[in-house]
């Protein structure tokens, strides 16, 4: 244990001399953080106040409360009303919305004409014009018009339906299957059978005196109400979910390289001057676990902390937590690293098949975007990575706040998977291509 | 006394030695010399423990040497054939690491490394990066890393190769100094001329096989002949052929002659001969008895072929 320590001791006293690599081990990763983390905007994702050009033509309540929606998303600017060349603030109307958006004003225009909901079609129709020189924002401003409007559609869907069933099966047994329908659905649900044929007189507006009723009934059949249940008080949602995952990269680099310390060792003779001292070969190759796995969680604590300081994540009050998990993810690196050394016969194959590993890992485990937004096979791959399984552990520490038990199954599958991955390598290193 | 018993040690292209037994006494600085590939390296690998023979075994100072005995490396100095050292440090961090290893007291360690230092004559230079050297300075560097720890034995694996004139000649000193002191010195090297100067004893190995093995007098008597004087063809040699006779047997070879000198002749004779008859100097060479010549007579080839 003694030789052990003073190995490691050694490792240190070289890592330290070596500038390159605490720079690559520190200083870059910094960098790097901060860069995305200013090209993601810091605080939240998504996008802020894209133009929105508008105009609403229609009286109807339906229209009314598409506009209320749009005015209160914010990642949308709703523009009613523009300067002309009197320099008088005036309403769009749809020609002037559309001339805003070609002079580049405005991202895109929303017009919301007379006959939003006509009695002949099955459905909404607004108009939308754009401007197709911003594909991503273009894509995202209609998502969000057509998310506000399917918002909508639960009020309209009793009235829809009734319109269709009237339209195939004529005024007279069409009605008589609604009412029969109404009372159907009125027997179930207990809700008034007016209600059900004639939502508009009531339901929109104005729920406080018709509670009892139920008025929003249909609403709720297809409202979501959005509650954010976990991560509460997760200051920085974007920070806290990448650092852990650009953190791992990082560490999985560091790694690599120096597991790879030992074929430069090899080369220059040092391994022999070592063998013929009294040092034992599993020695060498436990002070370098040692070494890697304590310089992995000093290199994980650290970034952390940068991304405390530079983007306020909570790291502290779970600290303990998350330094379990730190270690856990250490140990894994670092047997990734040692069997990269242990396959491979000289650095340069090990920096090339370690660059290769380190990058797929990495995209795949999830470390540069979800993985929930991954196919669904490779999401498969994904849970072989030790970069999903930390990930997930930084985030359950971070976002959820778990205790230790929580994270067990994490810190169970990363010492599995080096533990594998150990018995792999010690394998491959008996058979003494290495030392 | 370092036993080596029967050794074989085969790779799987090679064997790398075969039947090698050798007797090393204490305070003898004891040569190993062969051209490369002769397994030179694998026999101090296996003497360090590194490596484990196929067969055979091997004792130091009694003690059978395996890869689990670390108490006997107290013992043993290595010098690698490699310049064995980590390039960006100093030569003080080099062998406070190094050091380090042998339960030295950190005050005592000091010392050594002070001491060591001087030897080698680096101590002026003991806080620059060891990539800063020369290669003569690293590989005085080498040695003093090897004997920190006050070893017995101290087995150099071509310690001198692609060293400059002088830091060669400061390495024989301080290896020769070392062994009167009473250090066993086990030296191996594909140089006849160092095996010649430094060692009292040497085997001569090729192939995996020691093929002599003696004191340089013992050896040198191997040769069937003592000494040579080789005569390169051209028309004045060739006509005064006869004229040379007088001074020993000459034997007719295919671009020389080779002249058996008669007992009791002085050279200075014969060369004023050749000065008398217009030869010049410069076609007429001395073979004296050497290990150069004994390989050459042993195995066909020579040392660096
Ligand atoms: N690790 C090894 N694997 C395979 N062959 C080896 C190995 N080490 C040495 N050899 C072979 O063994 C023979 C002796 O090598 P070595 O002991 O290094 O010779 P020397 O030091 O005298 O030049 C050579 O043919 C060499 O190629
Ligand atoms: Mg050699």
């Amino acid at each position: 244990m003694k030789q052990i320590l003073r190995l490691v001791v050694k490792e240190y006293r070289l890592f330290i001399a070596d500038k390159v690599a605490l720079g690559l081990t520190f200083i870059v990763p910094v960098i790097l953080t901060a860069i995305f983390g200013a090209v993601f905007g810091g605080t939240s994702a998504g996008p802020r106040g894209i133009r929105l050009a508008f105009v609403n033509e229609s009286s109807s309540p339906i229209a009314t409360s598409i506009e209320e929606a749009l005015d209160t998303t914010k990642a949308v600017r709703l523009l009613k009303t523009f300067r002309g060349e009197n320099t008088i603030e005036q309403k769009f109307d749809s020609l002037s919305a559309k001339e805003y958006v070609q002079k580049g004003s405005a991202s895109a225009a929303l017009i919301i004409p007379a006959d939003i909901f006509s009695d002949t079609s099955l459905g909404l129709k607004v108009k939308f014009f754009y401007d197709p020189k911003n594909d991503i924002e273009m894509q995202m401003l209609k998502g969000i018009v057509q998310r506000t409007m399917y918002s909508q559609l639960g009020n309209l869907f009793p009235q829809m339906m009734q319109k269709q069933t009237e339209k195939f099966l004529g005024a007279d047994s069409g009605g008589l299957f609604n009412r029969e329908m109404a009372l159907l659905i009125s027997e179930y649900f207990e809700v008034d059978t007016n209600l059900i044929l004639h939502p508009n007189l009531m339901a929109w507006r104005d729920s406080s005196e018709t509670t009892s009723d139920r008025p929003d009934f249909f609403a709720d059949l297809i409202r979501i109400d959005e509650t954010q249940l976990v991560g509460q008080k997760v200051t920085n949602p974007w920070a806290t979910r990448s650092v852990g995952g650009w953190a791992m990269m990082f560490l999985l680099f560091t790694l690599t390289g120096s597991a790879t310390s030992l074929f430069d060792e090899k080369k220059s003779g040092v391994v022999l001057r070592l063998l013929a001292s009294p040092i034992s070969r599993i020695q060498i190759l436990w002070s370098k676990y040692l070494f890697n796995v304590s310089l992995g969680v000093v290199q994980l604590v650290f970034l952390f902390i940068v991304g405390w300081l530079m983007f306020d994540i909570n790291v502290f009050p779970n600290f303990f937590n998350l330094l379990l998990i730190i270690t856990a993810a250490a140990i894994a690196c670092t047997a990734f690293g040692m069997m990269l050394a242990a396959f491979c016969r000289t650095t340069q194959q090990a920096s090339g098949w370690g660059t290769l590993l380190i990058l797929s890992m990495s995209s795949i485990g999830g470390a540069w975007f979800p993985v929930s937004f991954m196919p669904e096979y490779i999401q498969f791959f994904s849970k072989l990575t030790i970069i999903y399984w930390s990930m997930d552990g930084f985030l359950e520490v971070l976002w959820r706040g778990v205790g230790i038990l929580s994270i067990l199954p994490n810190i169970g599958i990363l010492l599995g998977i080096a533990a594998l991955v150990n018995v792999v390598s010690v394998i491959q290193f008996k058979k003494g291509h290495v030392f | 006394m370092i036993q080596i018993k029967n050794i074989t040690k085969s790779f799987p292209s090679v064997v790398a030695l075969n039947d090698v037994s050798l007797e090393i006494q204490d305070r003898s600085f004891y040569g190993l010399l062969g051209p490369n590939g002769a397994g030179k390296t694998t026999m101090m690998n296996l003497l360090i423990g590194y490596l484990q023979p196929d067969k055979g075994e091997l004792l130091i100072g009694g003690q059978k040497q395996t890869p689990e005995n670390l108490n006997l490396r107290k013992n043993i100095g290595f010098v690698p054939q490699t310049i064995a050292l980590y390039d960006d440090v100093s030569a003080q961090t080099n062998l406070e690491i190094f050091g380090s290893f042998f339960d030295i007291k950190t005050n005592i360690l000091k010392e050594r490394i002070d001491e060591q230092l001087n030897a080698v004559g680096l101590f002026e230079r003991r806080k620059d990066l060891v990539k800063t050297y020369s290669g003569g300075m690293k590989r005085r560097l080498n040695i003093a890393a090897s004997m920190l720890h006050n070893p017995e034995y101290l087995l150099c694996d071509e310690p001198t190769v692609g060293v400059d004139p002088q830091s060669r000649n400061a390495i024989f000193d301080l290896l020769q100094k070392l062994n009167s002191e009473g250090k066993t010195i086990i030296y191996t090297t594909h140089y006849m001329e160092e095996a010649e100067r430094l060692c009292d004893k040497i085997a001569i190995i090729d192939s995996g096989k020691i093929i002599a093995e003696g004191t340089l007098g013992e050896l040198v008597e191997k040769l069937p002949y003592d000494e040579a004087i080789i005569i390169t063809k051209n028309k004045q040699t060739i006509q005064h052929r006869n004229s040379l006779n007088d001074f020993g047997v000459i034997l007719d070879h295919d671009d020389h002659f080779e002249l058996k000198p008669n007992n009791g002749i002085p050279l200075s004779k014969f060369f004023e001969k050749i000065e008398h008859l217009g030869i010049g100097y410069q076609s007429v060479e001395l073979h004296k008895p050497t290990l150069e010549a004994l390989f050459l007579h042993l195995t066909g080839r020579t040392l660096r072929d």
